[in-house]
């Protein structure tokens, strides 16, 4: 039971601290977009925005409901919650497969083989009911337009992101695996943090002068 | 399959034209040397360098001279630095500014 407790909390500190990451990439893109107008900066930033309002919204969440009604709290409410935070994933990371989308000029692609791709993902959002299996799906596609961005680019910012997206990536495989082996729950979040860790040091590269 | 050139942002233009000028350090850049680092038409050179001049990013040395020359003011300094910075953010997931 503390070990189990001792668990959770690390995991909320872990998703807060990653949460205040994702807020400052939401500070960073809604900047960049104001400066240029560019419209998948501000997807970027929404994407950001609605991933740490959900790791908040469970920090918050999980904390009220096990700390005030301990075991005997509401399962229903625990649910709601986990389906929330569930969705917001998954709805950020669709924001993220819209904005890191390669441009034509790149890859030489057709416009239409990438909106074939979002709407595919749109539509097995909507008849999937596995969440985590959903969000690993979302993200293969943000880890490959990854790849391809640092392909292209070769720069070191881009393998960063590459590397954060890759451990977010990791973290649902990892937490896919948990009922079976529930200390699979806590590398998931590590590798959660990891991921963020990776954005936070190109966040602070990148502003350098 | 034909290689269209990469779409240029307004933002991405003025930084380009302020990174020329930059670049010519305390001799200044006249508009033909602009006009080529920046590669622009005459007209949209002439449209991007009042812009420039009116939020006092570059200074025009001797206006009435034919010989015009454009130095980078304090203010056009930081706001390429600032544009460097977003432009690496933008880089990094792939955004083209």
């Amino acid at each position: 039971m503390q070990a189990e407790l001792g668990i959770i909390r690390l995991d909320l500190l872990f998703e807060a601290i990653s949460g205040i990451i994702a807020l400052m990439i939401t500070y960073y893109a809604t900047k960049a977009y104001r400066l240029t107008g560019q419209k998948k900066l501000s997807d970027l930033s929404t994407g950001f925005l609605v991933l740490s309002a959900g790791m908040f919204g469970r920090v918050v969440g999980t904390l009220y409901f096990i700390t005030q009604y301990g075991e005997v709290g509401s399962n229903l409410i625990i649910s709601i919650v986990t389906i929330a935070y569930g969705m917001s994933r998954i709805m950020a990371y669709i924001l993220f497969v819209i904005s890191t989308r390669p441009t034509k000029t790149h890859f030489e692609q057709e416009f239409q083989n990438n909106t074939d791709v979002s709407m595919l993902l749109m539509a097995t959002f909507l008849v999937d009911t596995s969440l985590e299996v959903l969000a690993i799906l979302v993200l293969v596609v943000v880890v490959l337009q990854a790849v391809l961005n640092y392909m292209s680019t070769r720069s070191k910012f881009a393998r960063y992101v590459l590397v954060g997206f890759f451990l977010l990536l990791l973290s649902h495989i990892l937490m896919a695996g948990a009922e079976t082996s529930p200390g699979l729950y806590l590398l998931s979040q590590g590798a959660q943090l990891l991921g963020f860790l990776s954005m936070l040091v190109m966040l602070i590269q990148a502003g350098r002068d | 399959m034909s290689r269209k050139r990469a779409y240029r942002s307004k933002m991405r233009i003025l930084a380009d034209m302020m990174r020329a000028i930059q670049s010519e350090g305390e001799e200044g850049a006249g508009p033909t040397k602009v006009l080529y680092a920046a590669n622009l038409s005459h007209d949209r050179l002439k449209q991007y360098i009042d812009e420039l001049l009116e939020k006092e990013l570059v200074i025009e040395q001797d206006p009435e001279s034919n010989n015009r020359v454009y130095f980078l003011t304090e203010k056009g300094r930081a706001f390429l630095r600032e544009f460097v910075r977003i432009e690496r953010f933008s880089e990094a997931f792939g955004i083209e500014i």
